[in-house]
């Protein structure tokens, strides 16, 4: 699979995860495509509207009014509606911090509010959506100290740990669906997306880096974050052997590696950008493989594809239409 | 279901660009009749095959020509000198054989940089240059050679974008000087690396998107978004840390920077407007309730950029002039028969 050459360049781009995405997916169709990115969005919008306001997306409040996010009204039909839990707003102590987290949520809205636009009759209902305890059990499950008491909503530091969570999931979403979009246009949208929420991750990383430089509280974090999202992301290609992929993982905290730059000798880098260390082109996932990491596994039985998938943040599933997700 | 073009103006600069590139074939052609003044690596050289079609070819080695420049940049800035001659040279079969050289200018290691901002230099100087010895390989023996580049084209720049006297009051901008230049420095790049991917993706031939080429475009498309993330963010941050515009004056260097970007890009458009602009200006946030503008989307729907070659070339050249084929960090043009501007 790392065989260069431009024949194997989909194998060689994301270090094999392209083809045998291939093989876990079943057909998708652009509309398919687009309702599984609203659910993400959904996630991903009311996470920042409770964060940054302390309201969901679809009911305004003073703080969300005055930020001028998107009020959502929920016009999405297909699949069942479910209700969001959890979640609050941060007690933000520093202005940087605040301010991201505004412009995230804005931003989140918007694709929530293009989506559904664009989709029309065809979007998904908003499913249910567990923004409260999930944290807790992803946390748990990612090693991460004091996990079973972990909230994202506690403070600064904590809620950029929470944002940590989605932000490089949504890369490797969109990044995943692009080559599945038959309609240019739909490419074209798919790929602005794309740059958004690497804009995001970019933003993410490179605040947790500047607060914690050394790795040791909330950078460290990122790590353990990466290695479980790695790990789950391996369940859902289906029977690859685990050694196999640990050792090339299709995800990496925030932790120094060594390069080498021009013909010198090997130095020092930070890893703000999430991506494959030799040629550095951010990874995608497929459908299967995202699912399970939202829904903490919940995508794969052994080899097997479950569907629906459900847990964690998605404690319904995702609203699909009726072919589902998988 | 209702398509998305309905709401984004990007499929219009697609339509754009295919209009754009053909109008491109038909300029090389004339030029190779009249022979080519000044004939250089960028003289394109290649009549006998009017292509009115963009191959994927071009599209990769067009991103090339830009990752050659962006490697460059960082290279020199993270450790003082710039990619080893085996990452330069020509495939074989490249229409373009000469390789250029850079001109250096005050290019040299950015000095007085902490630890992590040091880490952050190597970090983007690496993957950069891992980008152009991806590309090169994926292009095998038709890799265009690294063209001309002129690094000492920041100080024009700044001057024409008035940055001189709006970032320091005295000297001149210089990009390795110090590492808040340096953010303005690479401030110009990244939002311009990421458009032009987006711009260029959906270009890509139902068989370049088998071969795996979109996925990779896509790919880099998100690291250089990482990359400007990092820069806006840190220009951002710094910023809020100085308390105000006066105080991180590199803040408003940096809008200098995208304001120059827009006017620049006109010459795409007929009627130049700021409904097409494809810029965000960075704000400085000054209380726990005010949004920050780390993204640069648009703000209707928030959707990243795209901008055409030729909105690229027109940035990277530093002319809005249409007909242009070289200039600003390339002075010889790009390695391409793109490297002409046509709108």
């Amino acid at each position: 699979m790392l065989t260069l050459g431009v024949s194997s360049l989909a194998g060689l781009v994301i270090g094999g995860s392209a083809t045998r995405a291939n093989a876990a997916t079943v057909a998708y169709s652009d509309t398919d495509i687009l309702n599984f990115a609203l659910n993400l969005e959904y996630l991903e919008a009311n996470f920042y509207y409770l964060a940054a306001f302390g309201t969901t997306i679809d009911k305004a409040n003073t703080a969300s009014t005055a930020a001028g996010a998107p009020l959502i009204t929920l016009a999405g039909t297909v699949g069942t509606a479910g209700t969001v839990s959890g979640g609050s707003k941060v007690p933000f102590t520093t202005i940087p911090v605040a301010s991201y987290a505004i412009e995230t949520a804005v931003e989140e809205g918007k694709h929530v509010q293009l989506l559904l636009t664009a989709l029309g009759s065809s979007a998904v209902a908003q499913p249910a959506i567990n923004l409260g305890t999930a944290f807790q059990t992803l946390a748990t499950a990612a090693k991460i100290p004091g996990g079973s008491g972990f909230s994202p909503y506690a403070s600064d530091a904590t809620f950029l740990v929470g944002a940590y969570v989605f932000e490089d999931v949504g890369v490797t979403a969109y990044h995943g669906a692009a080559s599945l979009l038959t309609v240019p246009a739909n490419l074209v949208t798919a790929a602005g997306i794309l740059a958004v929420e690497a804009y995001h991750a970019g933003l993410i990383r490179t605040t947790i880096n500047y607060l914690d430089p050394t790795g040791a509280t909330i950078a460290g974090y990122t790590n353990l974050i990466s290695t479980l999202r790695a790990s789950l992301s391996a369940a859902g290609l289906l029977g690859v052997a685990p050694g196999s992929y640990d050792a090339n993982p299709d995800d990496f905290g925030l932790a120094t590696v060594s390069v080498s730059l021009g013909g010198g000798t090997n130095a020092t880098a930070a890893r703000i950008t999430d991506a494959d260390a030799t040629n550095v082109i951010a990874f995608a996932r497929n459908t299967t493989q995202v699912l399970n990491i939202v829904t903490g596994g919940g995508a794969v039985s052994g080899t097997a594809q479950v569907s629906p998938a459900v847990g964690v943040f998605f404690p319904a599933g995702m609203n699909a239409g009726p072919n589902g997700f998988k | 279901m209702t398509n998305l073009s309905t709401f984004i103006n990007s499929a219009t600069s697609r339509r754009r660009f295919l209009a754009g590139a053909g109008a491109s074939a038909g300029a090389v052609a004339a030029l190779g009749i009249t022979g080519c003044a000044g004939g250089t690596t960028s003289a394109p050289s290649n009549p006998t095959t009017p292509s009115t079609a963009v191959t994927d070819t071009d599209i990769l080695n067009f991103a090339l020509n830009l990752e050659y420049l962006e490697a460059s940049f960082y290279l020199y800035a993270a450790t003082g000198a710039g990619l080893q001659s085996s990452d330069t040279t020509a495939g074989s079969a490249a229409t373009y054989q000469t390789v250029g050289t850079v001109t250096v200018g005050d290019a040299a290691a950015v000095p007085g940089l902490t630890a992590a901002q040091q880490q952050i230099l190597n970090e983007i100087a690496f993957e950069e240059q891992a980008h152009v010895r991806f590309l090169r390989t994926a292009l095998g023996t038709a890799a265009i050679p690294m063209p001309d580049i002129d690094l000492s084209f920041f100080g024009p720049l700044a001057v024409a974008a008035t940055i001189t006297t709006a970032a320091t009051g005295s000297g001149s901008f210089n990009p390795f000087s110090s590492f808040d230049y340096f953010l303005v420095g690479a401030f110009i790049f990244e939002d311009v690396g990421v458009t032009a991917y987006s711009g260029a993706a959906p270009l890509i031939s139902a068989a370049g998107v088998t071969a795996g080429y979109l996925t990779a475009a896509a790919g880099i498309l998100a690291v250089e978004a990482y990359h400007a993330g990092y820069i806006r963010t840190s220009l951002t941050g710094r910023a809020i840390a100085a308390g105000s515009a006066a105080a991180y004056p590199y803040l408003g260097a940096a809008n200098l920077v995208a304001d120059l970007r827009a006017t620049l890009t006109v010459g795409d458009s007929a009627a130049p407007s700021t409904s097409g602009s494809v810029e965000t200006s960075l704000t400085l946030p000054t209380s726990l309730t005010t949004p920050s503008a780390i993204v640069a989307a648009s703000a209707s729907d928030a959707v990243g950029f795209s901008r055409t070659v030729n909105q690229v070339l027109h940035v990277v050249y530093g002319s809005p002039t249409v007909g242009i084929g070289k200039g600003g960090f390339f002075p010889n043009g790009v390695n391409s028969p793109l490297a002409i501007t046509t709108a």
